[in-house]
């Protein structure tokens, strides 16, 4: 055993044990949708890319190999690589067909969105750098550590410090209204 | 620790010591006793901005989600044909030759109590061909 949580229940699975695939779908799966939601922003596209994630898991079982990296930071690689994807596309669209200007007059339901803390925060991730929000996402959201978040997002310790001190300044900025001072 | 790498590991890391470095809590852990003052008011600064990120929850994933994944994944391998039975088989067969050892045994003790050579004879009557049918 190389320490890694996951690798006695990826040996089930790789067998097709069912029990271990539900277990290890139930351990992840929130995990999954936390990430992508983050990064998307979209929970109807984060569905896609924790299912193309698992279509992912199911080939790999078989042939991981322990001690190489840990499944968890694979997982995070995996669907990070899918959501930066889907950016990509979106960001392709947008630039053949660019979008109306937003309309900043009085919406019926403007209020209740400012209302809404969740959404406005929601809508303040999406607007940082890709980068500082991958950031954020790790270590805030997903609690990783510092070095494995690093690690997964392939840069030093003093990188990724950087990028959440710029990320966290600007949702700052972004919420002054909300945050408490 | 100074008071400015305080400051910027709560910028980068939050209000939440825990989840700091680990090779630095220690460190802040002291220049919290030391200025308690002064951190309390920068952990508090940061953890403002913590609340509120944690304010949004991303939604669950749907029953619909989980059974497409469940649809695609490794299905139980199929136990072999043989497995099935071998068992009994085997299990008929140990009997078998357990039965056949106690039977000599059982002759040898005869022979010795008898003292004679009866042995021979009482070894050919026995039939153990039945052995090999059902190994």
């Amino acid at each position: 055993m190389t320490g890694d949580p996951d690798e006695a229940l990826l040996a089930r699975v790789a067998r097709g044990d069912p029990a271990a695939v539900r277990a290890l779908m139930g351990r992840k799966l929130p995990r999954l949708m936390s990430l992508s939601q983050r990064m998307l922003g979209v929970a109807a596209e984060a569905e896609d890319v924790a299912q193309e994630v698992f279509v992912r898991v199911w080939k790999q079982a078989p042939h991981w190999k322990p001690g190489a990296a840990k499944f968890d930071t694979w997982l995070h690689r995996v669907a990070l690589n899918l959501c930066y994807d889907r950016l990509r596309r979106r960001r392709e669209i947008a630039t053949a067909d660019p979008p109306d200007a937003p309309d900043e007059g009085p919406a019926p339901d403007r209020g209740l969105q400012a209302a809404d803390t969740g959404a406005r925060v929601s809508q303040a991730l999406q607007q940082l750098p890709d980068r500082q929000r991958e950031a954020i996402v790790l270590c805030h959201y997903q609690e990783l550590g510092n070095i494995e978040a690093a690690t997964i997002m392939g840069v030093s310790v003093e990188a990724l410090e950087s990028l959440l001190s710029r990320g966290r300044r600007a949702l700052r900025a972004a919420l002054a209204d909300m945050v408490e001072r | 620790m100074n008071r400015q790498r305080f400051q910027e590991l709560a910028e980068a890391y939050g209000g939440e010591v825990a989840r700091w470095p680990l090779a630095e809590r220690e460190a802040a852990a002291l220049l919290m006793a030391e200025d308690p003052d002064f951190t309390r008011q920068t952990l508090a600064e940061a953890d403002s901005l913590d609340a509120l990120l944690d304010a949004w929850r991303p939604a669950p994933a749907s029953s619909r989600l989980m059974e497409a994944i469940l649809a695609v994944a490794p299905a139980p391998r199929p136990q072999p044909r043989w497995r099935g039975w071998l068992m009994p088989a085997g299990l008929g067969a140990g009997l078998a030759a357990a039965c056949a050892a106690g039977v000599l045994f059982g002759v040898q003790l005869e022979q010795r109590a008898a003292g004679g050579d009866a042995s021979v004879s009482a070894v050919a009557d026995l039939d153990l061909s039945g052995l090999s049918e059902d190994v």
